[in-house]
């Protein structure tokens, strides 16, 4: 394995295939039932089932665990106290069709071809699912799909499909029209989220012989953020830590005005949007919940992820599709018993929304195609010393009316560099003495001592994703 | 009434409020680049709720003042129209920096300033009813209320309320994509 020099955020002698060597090891002993030292529990025998859940939008910092002043959410926080919390995990184009497609494919929006949210799904390659599904997983997909094209793709080796695509596949809190399985069925609860569980647990509750893959993709933290209605006011009397730049107009102003902050306070649609997460948190505690029942917890893989995060005022900006760390950073917490020696423990290394497929087919012993360009963060989880990522490219592609031009960009473990198509200048920003991103050293004196080598070392990963 | 200049019964109201939405604008962006946070938040109310008046409610200052004037029909419409169009046109300006002009024109058409246009016939038609009944308390020989003004009124404020209703939004918004799309593809710009 190549040194690491922590002093140089440009150093990645980290190659890919490192990277396989080692989780090819990791693999082989989760396979074998042996276990890793310091874990709870032996590894399952054979292949493990998988439960990925996919939340909408959800800041980072929107966690118990994370510190956030007011939010409840004991689920995410049981999840996180026995499993492992990723505090870098990215996206690599911030906005949902392309990251959705990262997810389910590993490789980048420039590779997939979803470009934006209304750039077909054109089937260019594989899901995750596909593979799983042909080493003989019993597959689901459950709820919030959202690749753009007319009606939803036809996945014929899914086991259980249950999707909408009302509203632009955005679907709807209420009374949600849903397609199960090819076919349009109303719901049969009122609340989105709570359906999406009902379908999710039916679907483990039935008889097999196969391991399981649930893909669980809740709408929840999406415009209009609606919580269920028992939760709706439970934060009416909390402050939401907005910043300062915010005022009670911002949500109305330029190119805010398409955020769904039009009507009503920012800090009231704030306190609506944690209440919604607070619904969602008690819907993934009902599955944590079956799977203790039914005794799944100790050979199920649990991860948990959010597509974005979310602005709510910083630089003066509402939503997603902006570079900066609030709208690219995710929630990601990973439980996995039989792999985890530090269970609550935490992770700093570097993970990307790319990052998951390899990992679940690694988990699976499942060959990684050729088109995945993440990487399996199966070592990690092994390990909290276990070399991670020192750079990774963003890329972003305009989406009407998010008035946002092309970006591209590089981010290390201590820097960003982004450019933009236009007349925008390009923004360099040192993420440790200026983690808000407030002080652009470009055309500094400062800035122009790391500019060279952030702008060859992005077009050098970029290269890499295109060759 | 007698009719007064173009300046007078066109220019000048329309002027007057489009120089109070500028002037609002202007100041709302500065006031967040105050330290004071008291002083940001007090000035970021007064400047926000200027503009929003202006944009939104500037046919009750425009309107009258051009029918006092002797503007016509046309005339009194077109003057109400401007501060709006003005910020129509500032988003327009906004949306070129990332996409093309086809694009960025048919901003011009986004459901936000297809409320505005229904909200501010809706004004105009409650105003023209209101200094139509002016002049008949005047002794002046004017129907004081028209039929087709008044309905024209209410479905405007009807298609507000409804339009909104109708998902919050977001089929609206659905439809105002489904139409980009058929004219301008995914829009990526690659």
């Amino acid at each position: 394995m190549s040194e690491n020099n922590n002093n140089n955020p440009f150093h990645t002698d980290i190659t890919r295939r490192d990277m396989l060597k080692v989780m090819g090891a990791t693999a082989a002993a989760g396979l074998t039932g042996l276990s890793i030292p310091g874990t709870s529990n032996a590894a399952p025998p054979g292949q493990p089932n998988i439960i990925f859940i996919l939340s909408d939008n959800v800041r980072y910092d929107c966690m118990g665990v994370t510190g956030h002043p007011f939010i409840q959410t004991p689920a995410l926080d049981r999840l996180a106290g026995e499993g492992l919390l990723f505090e870098n995990a990215f996206n690599t184009t911030s906005l949902c069709s392309p990251s959705r497609a990262s997810f389910l494919t590993g490789a980048y929006a420039r590779s997939h071809g979803v470009l934006n949210n209304s750039t077909p799904w054109t089937e260019s390659m594989p899901f995750f699912l596909e593979n799983l599904s042909e080493s003989g997983y019993d597959t689901a997909f459950i709820g919030k799909f959202h690749l753009p094209g007319e009606g939803l793709p036809e996945l014929p080796y899914l086991n259980e499909y249950v999707s909408f695509t009302i509203k632009e596949h955005q679907g709807q809190y209420f009374n949600c029209p849903l397609v199960v399985n090819g076919k349009e069925e109303p719901s049969n609860t009122p609340y989105l989220i709570t359906e999406l569980t009902d379908r999710a647990l039916s679907y483990l509750d039935r008889d097999r012989d196969d391991p399981f893959c649930l893909y669980l993709s809740y709408k929840t933290a999406h415009f209009p953020f609606l919580p269920p209605k028992d939760l709706a006011g439970m934060y009416a009397d909390e402050i939401p830590p907005i910043p300062g730049e915010v005022d009670p107009w911002l949500g109305k102003a330029d190119g805010n005005v398409f955020e769904g902050t039009m009507v009503g306070s920012i800090e009231n649609l704030y306190r609506r949007y944690c209440e919604a997460i607070a619904g969602m948190d008690r819907e993934i505690d009902r599955v944590l919940a079956y799977l203790d029942e039914a005794g799944l917890a100790d050979n199920t893989i649990v991860i948990y992820a959010s597509d974005n995060g979310y602005m709510w005022g910083e630089h003066r900006l509402i939503g997603i599709n902006w570079h900066y760390e609030e709208s690219i950073k995710l929630q990601f917490i990973v439980r996995c018993p039989w792999l985890v020696p530090d269970a609550g423990g935490t992770r700093s290394q570097m993970v990307l929304n790319v990052d998951l497929a390899p990992t679940l087919l690694d988990l699976a012993g499942v060959n990684i195609p050729d088109h995945v360009q993440g990487t399996s963060f199966l070592p990690i989880l092994s390990g909290a010393d276990a070399p991670g990522r020192d750079a990774w490219f963003y890329e972003y592609y305009k989406y009407f009316p998010e008035d946002v031009p092309n970006i591209i960009g590089v981010r290390t473990k201590t820097h960003k560099y982004v450019e933009f198509e236009g007349r925008r200048k390009p923004e360099l920003y040192d993420l440790v003495s200026d983690p808000k991103e407030n002080n652009n050293l470009y055309n500094t004196s400062e800035g122009e001592a790391l500019t060279g080598e952030l702008v060859d070392l992005m077009h050098s990963l970029m290269a890499e994703l295109d060759a | 009434m007698e009719r007064q200049s173009f300046a007078k019964r066109f220019i000048f109201p329309a002027l007057i409020v489009l120089i109070v939405a500028a002037g609002a604008w202007i100041g709302y962006h500065l006031a967040w680049r105050l330290d004071n946070r008291s002083l940001h938040d007090t000035l970021a109310q007064v400047f926000g709720i200027l503009l929003f008046a202006s944009v939104a409610f500037g046919p009750l200052v425009v309107y009258p003042i051009a029918y006092r004037r002797g503007a016509s029909g046309i005339e009194r419409v077109l003057a109400c129209l401007v501060t709006p169009f003005a910020w129509a046109t500032k988003d327009f300006f906004r949306m070129l920096a990332a996409f093309t002009v086809g694009e960025s024109l048919y901003f011009y058409l986004n459901p936000l300033n297809i409320w505005l246009i229904l909200l501010l016939t809706a004004e105009m038609a409650f105003l023209e009813l209101v200094m139509r009944r002016g002049r008949v308390r005047r002794g002046e020989d004017v129907r004081a209320f028209s039929v087709p003004v008044f309905l024209v009124g209410v479905l405007a404020i009807g298609l507000v309320f409804a339009l909104y209703a109708w998902g919050r939004g977001e089929n609206v918004f659905s439809y105002y994509l489904v139409v980009y799309r058929m004219i301008f593809g995914a829009g990526a710009g690659l």
